[in-house]
């Protein structure tokens, strides 16, 4: 099922700065996709415009089938999760559990403390159901935001740069839930090394889409990356250099995973080549 | 108790606030808090007899003293709000005289202390859902909590505007005279401004995001026990005695 349609949409600011231009994307159900670009390209402005946050705007958007515009945008939140950048805009509630509770509550949604408690298991943030949201630690903010949106049981995750402001440990923790989550997202990101773990598509926006396809793919186009002014992951760098030191670096891996394969790789074939020269 | 549920309030309302769920009045149901202490200010607000006024005030300050809320935090909150009350009470001076005016400057004080004790002995989220279920309209309910919230938002960007402006050097502004250090004052005052309305209109897409009608709703509902009736009912006749004293009913 089609999750979200996004037809020629364009979007300027009130004071006329042109921020989206022609996007055309869409997102099937279970698709986890990532939009990134430089700063002012355009990504949380997607997000929150697709959330029914900023009209008027030209073009269409199709959230599980209902279009939007200013009458149907509270029913297009229904379906819709959307995590803040920062998770204090977000968190309200004087406790973790009622603030998990807060959107179904309001929504009206059937056995709300099922819902908290799923939510609540799922980001692995049980044991601060009673703790004051304000006392925690930047990363296990976003987890209580993204348990808030959870508990709505939202069709589609809208996410605006997740990975931010976290410390290596939240981060990665963060990385390894968002990868693990069996649902239809959309991240917005300049953390190429996160979507490499998280996503399987990515599309680079800089006011209007530039790519759109899988990120090893994307970082073999230099021009694309540079025009955009994105920097590749260090893995990437570090295999461009190999490959042009000589190595056969067939793809230029993205992930610490694709990097181990392809470093054996190169080691079995050089090991080969030792030994014919040997022989 | 009047508190952070926003970021960076790391400093001494929100401890106050883990006081106010310690205390034996943050324990109680906010209706009964609210009922309790509104009867007594009315009560008090009908009062016109300078022995009545004084036991009063007294009621007020014993409720403060009882109430285990640091009398710091109390006293710092009453000199927040004697400015107004001096204003009041020196009009009525000036127009009716000396007794005049100290009864109103101790009638105020009475209900300003009651209420101070009312709101920093209840957590602020616990406050306005107290009143959304007392029947205020949720409007109303609703705008108390987002201005609250706002003021708190506008409190942190000052605080940090100041100390940006701090760790560049600035010391001005400490006189009428230092024209330069007015105008960089008045530029803060406009970025706090601005900067908290930005932070502001997130916090209300944030709540938009997850359903909110302008309907402050909990997710669970307390009922009143013994306590809270007993709390309501000292109130009761705490306050109906001095009404009754005033109206001549109990010589």
């Amino acid at each position: 099922m089609r999750v979200l349609n996004v037809k020629a949409l364009s979007f300027t600011y009130e004071d006329g700065t042109p921020a989206l231009k022609d996007v055309d994307l869409t997102i099937e159900e279970g698709e986890k996709v990532a939009v990134i670009g430089p700063n002012g390209a355009g990504k949380s402005t997607l997000l929150h415009l697709v959330a029914g946050f900023r009209t008027p705007f030209h073009g269409s958007v199709s959230v599980m089938e209902i279009v939007l515009d200013e009458r149907t945008a509270d029913k297009v939140r229904r379906h819709i999760g959307l995590l803040f950048q920062d998770p204090d805009d977000q968190i309200f509630m004087p406790t973790v559990e009622e603030d998990v509770g807060f959107g179904p509550v309001n929504l009206g949604l059937d056995s709300v403390e099922d819902r908290v408690s799923r939510a609540l298991r799922s980001t692995s943030i049980e044991d601060l159901a009673k703790r004051k949201p304000h006392r925690l630690s930047h990363g296990m903010k976003k987890r209580v935001a993204i348990a808030g949106v959870l508990a709505m049981e939202p069709d589609l995750l809208l996410l605006d740069e997740p990975t931010a402001g976290l410390d290596p440990r939240s981060r990665s923790g963060l990385i390894e839930l968002l990868r693990n989550m069996d649902k239809t997202m959309l991240i917005a990101t300049h953390d190429l090394e996160a979507v490499a773990e998280i996503v399987d598509r990515v599309i680079l926006l800089n006011g209007s889409i530039v790519f759109d396809g899988g990120l090893a793919e994307l970082m073999a186009q230099d021009t694309v990356l540079e025009k955009a002014g994105l920097e590749p992951p260090q893995i990437s760098k570090l295999f461009k250099r190999l490959r042009g030191m000589g190595y056969d670096a067939k793809v230029l891996p993205v992930t610490l995973d694709q990097a181990v394969a392809e470093t054996v790789r190169l080691a079995d074939r050089e090991k080969g080549r030792s030994r014919d020269r040997k022989t | 108790m009047i508190v952070a549920h926003v970021r960076g309030h790391h400093t001494r309302p929100e401890e106050l606030d883990e006081h106010a769920r310690a205390s034996w009045l943050g324990r109680l149901d906010p209706r009964a808090k609210i009922v309790g202490v509104v009867v007594f200010v009315v009560a008090t607000a009908l009062l016109t007899q300078t022995e009545l006024i004084l036991a009063s005030l007294l009621l007020a300050v014993s409720f403060g003293a009882m109430s285990q809320v640091p009398y710091r935090h109390l006293i710092r909150m009453y000199l927040g709000a004697l400015p107004f009350i001096l204003v009041a009470s020196v009009s009525v001076f000036l127009f009716s005289g000396l007794e005049r005016g100290f009864d109103m400057w101790a009638r105020t004080s009475s209900c300003v202390l009651a209420l101070l004790v009312l709101a920093s002995g209840t957590e602020t989220f616990e406050l306005f859902a107290g009143l959304r279920r007392l029947k205020v309209p949720k409007l109303v309910s609703a705008l108390l909590m987002l201005t609250y919230k706002y003021i708190l938002i506008l409190g942190d960007e000052l605080e940090r505007m100041k100390t940006a402006r701090t760790a560049r050097g600035f010391k001005g502004g400490r006189g009428l005279l230092d024209g330069r250090g007015l105008r960089i004052i008045s530029y803060t005052a406009g970025m706090v401004f601005v900067r908290a309305s930005a932070r502001a209109d997130n916090g209300y897409e944030g709540l938009m995001a997850r359903g909110f009608r302008m309907d402050m709703k909990q997710m669970r509902t307390s009922r009143l026990e013994a306590g809270d009736f007993a709390f309501m009912a000292w109130f009761a006749c705490l306050s109906s005695l001095l009404v009754m004293f005033q109206l001549g009913v109990i010589q």
